[in-house]
């Protein structure tokens, strides 16, 4: 445990430092920024750094394990359905949650004074990343391939962008960025390698990655068609 | 300094923490009740394990919030004010590749990756390709709010470009690709970078700051899909 608690402090250090040490540099060549917030950003920084040991520490020894039992408790009793159906409930209530999709539908209600109010737009997001999580996960089980799945929902993407009203295409491409946040990304790659580490003849690298993929084009799509629906 | 400023938000993050963990929780519980069965110490330390990185990222996104968004966009305000603009380019390169290689998502993805590969897999390549991609299309986001380039100009050739790459790139690579997409634009994008367009974006005169500033995050979530599947098309071609 000590072990794993310096490994993780040296990573994190390694991975925060670099940016800390050019925003240092640039405070005193170009930003130039007022000294409160410059000392906003230290003590910001202080914050993240010791937050994240205890992050990953914590997705180590908690998150990750959990995910995997949770996803192969579902393979050995559960029937295809039970699987899709929690399958899309995490999908549904981690991404209504998922704190940057309530600024995002509180920043598009103020923008198109209320044409897309706040709550219908994270219910149209929720449903797309639950959708879509769901048939990630049939795609496990039925074992049919990645690239097509992936392939027709972004010629689908594409397609849209062109029919959509233009202030909703930006919004449908924000809405799809927003929804794998810190939190979701690692229960939801957990799920997937839980899953696919139970069924036979799955290799975790092409079979459990993915979801996280497919989570972040289910509300683009969903958001453009809610576009076409309003206009 | 004020110090309240510190603890602004902290009760609506910690609120979505904790929204964000229950179903987890609930799922675990009930598997464990109905038919799991694990050892009652194995589950009491995913919990301690869960609840440990609850604390942790409430620390973190707290400190993203007063820290990182208001000085990227200080950062973004006076590259603006530059008489050449152009400057903003070479910025965009390397605050996008920084601030990827500090996202804790982008990590766990990566090491996943190796151990799912059972080490094939490098997980400072993946690394490396994600923040490249990153570093290229940030300094494209920038160059679009100098310029007013259209959003969709760059996003619809991207993406079909992620279609075609598609069919060629081997199939361990593509779904870690569109999960990258998906890490990539974490926490520290959607404070850092996102405040780094808006704040140029304010002072390029007669721009609409909201449609200019927020494209950039639409920009980060395609790049890592495109430079992860160039990635393993790359190593098949070596091996060859």
């Amino acid at each position: 445990m000590l072990k794993l608690l310096r490994d993780t402090l040296l990573e994190v250090t390694r991975a925060i430092a670099p940016l800390v040490i050019v925003v240092i540099i640039l405070q005193f060549t170009v930003t130039r920024a007022p000294t409160d917030v410059f000392l906003q950003f230290l003590i910001g920084a202080v914050m993240v750094i010791a937050g994240l040991v205890f992050f990953l520490l914590g997705i180590e020894v908690g998150i990750l394990p959990a995910g995997k039992v949770v996803g192969a408790g579902l393979t050995q009793r559960g029937a295809i359905w039970l699987i899709l159906a929690v399958a899309f409930l995490i999908g549904f209530a981690t991404t209504i949650a998922e704190p940057d999709v309530l600024v995002l539908s509180k920043q598009a209600d103020t923008i198109t004074r209320g044409t897309v109010p706040q709550n219908s737009l994270t219910y149209v997001i929720a449903i797309g990343v639950a959708f879509f999580v769901a048939m990630a996960m049939a795609r496990i089980i039925l074992g049919f391939r990645m690239a097509y799945l992936l392939a027709g929902s972004y010629v689908l993407v594409i397609v849209l962008s062109f029919f959509v009203p233009a202030d909703f295409v930006s919004l449908a491409f924000d809405s799809g960025s927003v929804t794998t946040g810190a939190l979701t990304a690692p229960i939801v790659i957990a799920l997937g390698l839980g899953l696919s580490s139970m069924l036979a003849g799955r290799s975790g690298l092409s079979d459990g990655f993915g979801l996280l993929g497919l989570a972040s084009v289910g509300p683009i799509i969903a958001v453009m068609i809610m576009g076409i629906v309003i206009n | 300094m004020n110090v309240a400023a510190i603890f602004d938000g902290l009760g609506v993050t910690a609120l979505s923490v904790a929204n964000a963990l229950l179903p987890l929780l609930a799922f675990l519980v009930l598997f464990q009740v109905l038919f799991l069965k694990l050892p009652k110490s194995y589950v009491f330390n995913l919990l301690k394990g869960t609840l440990l990185s609850a604390v942790g990222l409430l620390f973190f996104l707290q400190g993203v919030q007063i820290g990182f968004l208001p000085y990227g966009q200080a950062i973004g305000e006076s590259i603006g004010s530059f008489p050449y603009k152009w400057v903003a380019i070479p910025f965009g390169l390397i605050l996008g590749f920084l601030t990827t290689w500090s996202e804790p998502a982008v990590r766990i993805l990566t090491h996943q990756v190796e151990n799912a590969s059972a080490g094939s897999v490098r997980s400072s390549f993946v690394l490396y390709s994600v923040c490249a991609g990153v570093a290229v299309f940030v300094a494209v986001g920038m160059a679009r709010i100098i310029y007013s380039i259209p959003l969709l100009y760059i996003l619809v050739p991207g993406y079909a470009l992620a279609v075609i790459l598609l069919w060629f790139t081997p199939k361990e690579f593509m779904s870690v690709a569109f999960d990258a997409g998906g890490v990539a634009t974490g926490p520290m994008a959607n404070t850092f970078l996102l405040g780094l367009g808006l704040g140029l974006a304010s002072v390029v005169e007669g721009q609409d700051t909201i449609v200019y500033g927020l494209g950039l995050v639409a920009l980060i979530a395609l790049a890592p899909i495109i430079s992860v599947m160039a990635l393993g098309l790359m190593i098949r071609t070596r091996i060859r």
